[in-house]
């Protein structure tokens, strides 16, 4: 499902970049760039966000009332957009880490322990 | 939430530009720190963005409110389309709005009429015993499915039945008489209707005011004056006087109490009629003491209907009534039945029918009528739908290059479709709108149309949700049927042929054979409405024509009401009426004067006769009996044949006699003078061994499409009883006559009430007033719809010959004459018009067969109505053809090779 990208980064699976992004709200308010940075470093760089497709996955959270949004000062002084969890979104992200350590065990245990793959 | 994403847009485009604006810059901000020169981090920070113009899309689309940018987006486009081309979509908008409306109006009196349930409680449980089709009393017992019941027969159901929680009675006859209202010195109008007192309680109908009558109001002959007051009659006599609780109504000696108002939505169970006051049954003999039998077990004349317990099928129902109206009628026969009794009771049953939607005998009449005008209608409005998509196919084909270029730079087919359906959407709706305006003020004027009396229909016409839903639905499916076609043909085109086409000879006249086919249906579809019509007006006119038998020139026709007056059944009675014949005699310029039981059209009474020496046979036909003043035949005019009339000599203490008609004298006096034989009619005491004074000839007495039926007339000297029934013969002005008469009778009794008079001439022709409805109606639609397909034959052709300019100034040209083009245009309309009509004929003799039984005195295959119809439709195609072919010819052929 995953491919192995050119730059040797992993495309986002479907669906889990939502997952994502709450993940990384939960230690405080954030903006776009901010959390798109800390998804890739907190990924130990293996994950590849494309900053544009964030911001249609942000729009959508925030229709849903999962994070808010308002704008501020970012710490260099620049002028962002900042979101925040909200608590049908911590609520959210309970649900979706949940539902997300299910499957990825599931699939892990269908492939087998890394020993055998060599 | 939901609501809050489809129409709170929180959010403008522009903040999120400036957010993507943000974002580059804290990017550009980071690459910087990190050392890259200027040029070199705006360039980073732009890719790892990655495409932001998609960003902003996927946004914008996500953003909830694309697909009703778009749906605003093509309304605005629809709207400008609209307008762009006035005269089509007026034209359009126009042949939707008569096709919707005349739908809309004669659904609004369906709905009303036919389909409206009753405003109680749960109506589907309300059951009725039969079919509620007679009117009036019976004494014999049928050995058919009973309709009417005798109060004991009511009162035994509602006690023995398991099946029912509430039984209720109600008089087959609602009652027209006069009273005094709260201690008024006037006579007054009143319709009084006789329930039983569960009436109310089984339908569920709570007063508004006061309370409803209970069993309590309904259990001693003549004890209970109680009234439950209507709520029109409220507001309208009471002025909605909130203590109305306690007025006194006073009818003949009885003075009732109101001890309540129904609720304003609830006429009672009959549709069609009013009453304004509900009175216990108990009062029968009170109400109406010339016709009453509380007590009598063949006295029947009411209509049971009953409500059924929950969990009870119909099926349960009916047979537990059926097996205690086998016990009821047992009782009924007398200790002693005889075998022919036994057989007869044995064939007896009742049927329970649905009666959610109430009784009505309006509903009988004007059933098939209604019916009818519905299928007209839909037609009509298929013609105004193949119309429309004429014109819009017309239009698409203008558009063609529009369509092709824009399919070209990109546009979706579905897209493009969607626009073309919400043109004709609008097209649709705009028609629906002016149409439901238009059916707003029609169907009042269809219901003046179809009330025989001088009081509108008293049925809600008011436009319900019904009727509203029924007008979006018919705008809806119009919409669909007459916009898809044209949509997916206007999108399915070959690009490059279309974009290089000028307006050139390419694509002939009709190429389009959809258009062609539109036409051959309008003209058929037009040519079948058209018949029909013609067949509605023959009927119509054959039923005018026919001999009445009476003069109905000249003749006044007045109700009157010596019950509401306080006249016993007595010789007081009698002698009022003889004064007042004689008074109204006198006037000078009235030739006849005399009551009468009934004159045409007003009911009537039949009993078979029995004629000593002669033996019964089962197929004689019953007689119709009227009891009426010496004066009446003259009055009339029915010319005597035989013997002598009526005249004032017969008087009670003389030999009762009659003047029978020809046929009865034919039919009961076969060979040989009847004057002076004898008959009887049953075996009660007054009516033996009544002598023939005379012949009549033979009339119509109910109506005018009734097969002549033996008749015999009695002087109301020999017969005692209630007339109702007033007639003058004058010279002269009717109103004033009219004013003479009202003088003369109050000479003789001021309190004796006359209702309005109306002329025999209007009473025969109010006779066929849903005959005039169908025939009217079926005439004005077939004109409209003949005038759509010519409105459309001359759209199609028009369009057709302006795309052929440059063709027929080439041919021209090369010397083809004026009547050469002429007759080259012309022969495809004809063509077209004369297989429109072929269809039209063969749906005609098709679809007229199922209106062979409202018709009278022709066939549904007459061949003068087809044919008037077919050559007039075919003659007004050709013409609509002709003057676009005309201004084919008029083209100059210089002008028409500039033309591209």
């Amino acid at each position: 499902m995953s491919t192995q990208a050119e730059t040797g980064r992993l495309e986002l699976l479907q669906g889990t970049l939502d997952l994502l992004i709450l993940r990384t709200l939960v230690f405080g308010p954030q903006h776009g760039q901010g959390i798109a940075r800390a998804i890739q470093q907190t990924s130990g760089d293996e994950l590849l966000v494309e900053h544009g497709a964030l911001y249609p996955a942000l729009q959508r959270l925030e229709t849903r009332g999962w994070i808010a949004a308002k704008w501020g000062i970012s710490g260099n002084n620049r002028r962002a957009r900042f979101y925040t969890l909200t608590r049908a979104g911590r609520k959210q992200l309970v649900n979706e880490t949940t539902k997300w350590r299910r499957l990825a065990a599931a699939i892990g245990r269908i492939i087998g322990p890394e020993s055998e793959e060599g | 939430m939901f609501w809050r994403n489809m129409f709170w847009r929180k959010r403008k485009p522009g903040d999120f530009g400036d957010e993507i604006q943000a974002h580059l810059q804290l990017e550009f901000d980071r690459f910087r720190e990190q050392g890259l020169r200027e040029a070199d981090a705006r360039l980073a920070a732009r890719r790892s963005f990655g495409n932001a113009a998609r960003a902003e899309e996927q946004y914008y689309e996500a953003g909830r409110w694309s697909w009703a940018d778009i749906l605003m987006q093509n309304i605005r486009f629809g709207l400008r389309m609209l307008v762009r081309s006035p005269g089509s979509s007026v034209l359009a908008i126009l042949a939707l709005a008569l096709g919707i409306g005349a739908n809309t109006a004669i659904f609004s009196l369906f709905n009303a009429v036919l389909l409206r349930n009753l405003p109680v409680q749960r109506p589907g449980q309300l059951v009725l015993f039969g079919k509620g089709e007679w009117v009036g009393s019976q004494s014999d017992l049928p050995n058919r499915s009973w309709q009417l019941f005798s109060y004991n027969g009511y009162r035994e159901f509602q006690r023995k039945n398991q099946v029912f929680s509430d039984v209720a009675a109600i008089d087959s006859i609602l009652f027209s008489t006069h009273g005094r209202v709260a201690g008024g010195a006037n006579l007054e109008k009143v319709s009084a209707e006789l329930v039983s007192g569960t009436y109310f309680h089984t339908l569920g109908v709570k007063p508004v005011l006061g309370r409803t009558l209970s069993d309590a109001d309904d259990t001693t002959p003549g004890a209970h004056p109680v009234a439950v007051a209507s709520y029109s009659w409220w507001q309208r006599r009471l002025a909605a006087d909130p203590s109305a609780v306690g007025t006194r109504v006073t009818i003949g000696a009885t003075v009732y109490t109101v001890i309540g108002v129904a609720p304003p939505e609830f006429f009672g169970v009959t549709v069609g009629q009013s009453p304004d006051l509900w009175i216990p049954l108990a009062m029968e003999k009170e109400v109406s003491p010339g016709w009453n039998g509380l007590d009598n077990n063949l006295f029947q004349s009411l209509y049971i209907f009953a409500r059924r317990k929950s969990g009870i099928s119909v099926q349960q129902a009916s047979a537990n009534t059926n097996l205690l109206f086998q016990q009821i009628v047992l009782g009924y026969a007398g200790p002693h039945p005889s075998p022919r009794q036994l057989e007869d009771i044995g064939h007896a049953k009742v049927e329970l029918t649905p009666a959610a939607t109430g009784l009505s005998q309006l509903r009988r009449q004007l059933a098939s009528p209604l019916q009818i005008l519905m299928a007209l209608v839909g037609v009509v409005l298929l013609i105004a739908c193949a119309n429309v998509a004429n014109l819009l196919l017309a239009r698409a084909t203008v558009r063609q290059r529009e369509i092709a270029i824009r399919m070209s730079i990109g546009a979706g087919r579905s897209r493009l479709i969607h626009q073309l359906l919400m043109e004709s959407g609008l097209l649709g709706l705009a028609g629906a709108m002016l149409g439901v305006v238009l059916a707003w003020g029609a169907v009042r004027l269809l219901a003046a149309m179809v009330s025989t009396g001088p009081d509108p229909l008293p049925v809600r016409l008011a436009p319900d949700a019904p009727v509203l839903l029924f007008a979006l639905g018919v705008t809806v499916l119009t919409a669909l049927l007459f916009g898809t076609v044209p949509a997916f043909r206007a999108t399915r085109l070959e690009l490059a042929p279309s974009l290089k086409e000028g307006r050139g000879i390419t694509g002939g006249p009709m190429r389009n054979g959809l258009a062609r086919g539109l036409i051959i249906g309008q003209v058929a579809l037009s040519l079948a409405l058209l018949a029909g019509a013609g067949l509605f007006l023959r009927s119509l006119v054959n039923l005018m024509n026919v001999d009445t038998g009476f003069d109905r020139q000249n003749v006044l026709v007045m109700g009157v009401d010596p019950i509401g007056a306080g006249y016993q059944s007595d010789p007081r009675l009698e002698n009022m009426m003889q004064r007042v014949e004689e008074r109204v005699g006198a006037i000078p310029g009235i030739q006849a004067a005399s009551f009468a039981f009934f004159v045409f059209n007003g009911g009537g009474w039949t009993d078979p006769v029995i004629v000593p020496g002669r033996p019964q046979s089962e197929h004689d036909p019953d007689v119709d009996h009227n009891i009426v003043g010496s004066q009446y035949l003259g009055a009339m005019k029915m010319p005597i044949v035989l013997g002598r009339g009526l005249n004032p000599r017969d008087s009670g203490a003389s030999r009762k006699v009659a003047v029978i008609n020809e046929t009865m004298a034919r039919v009961y006096f076969p060979g040989g003078s009847p004057v002076g034989r004898t008959f009887s009619i049953g075996d009660s005491p007054p009516w033996q061994n009544i002598e023939v004074a005379g012949v009549v000839r033979d009339a119509k007495y109910m109506e005018l499409e009734e097969r002549q039926r033996p008749a015999a007339f009695y002087p109301h000297a020999q017969h005692r009883g209630y007339l109702f029934t007033f007639i003058a013969r004058y010279a002269g002005d009717a109103k004033r006559s009219m004013s003479q008469i009202r003088t003369a009778v109050s000479e003789v009794d001021p309190n004796l009430p006359i209702g309005d008079a109306s002329t025999l001439l209007q009473v025969v022709n109010a006779s066929v007033a849903k005959q005039r409805l169908v025939a009217l109606l079926s005439t004005l639609f077939g004109i409209l719809a003949a005038l759509l397909a010519c409105v459309g034959i001359y759209g199609v052709m028009s369009y057709g010959i302006a795309r052929r300019t440059n063709e027929f100034g080439i041919r021209m040209a090369l010397g083809a004459k004026r009547g050469d083009v002429l007759w080259m245009v012309l022969r495809e309309t004809l063509g077209l018009a004369l297989i429109g009509g072929a269809i039209g004929i063969a749906l005609a003799l098709t679809s007229s067969r199922l209106v062979k039984s409202v018709l009278f005195g022709l066939g549904p295959s007459d061949p003068i109505a087809i044919g008037a119809a077919a050559v007039l439709m075919i003659g007004v195609a050709v013409l609509a053809g002709w003057l676009p072919a005309r201004r084919a010819t008029r083209i100059d052929p210089m002008t028409a090779l500039r033309y591209e």
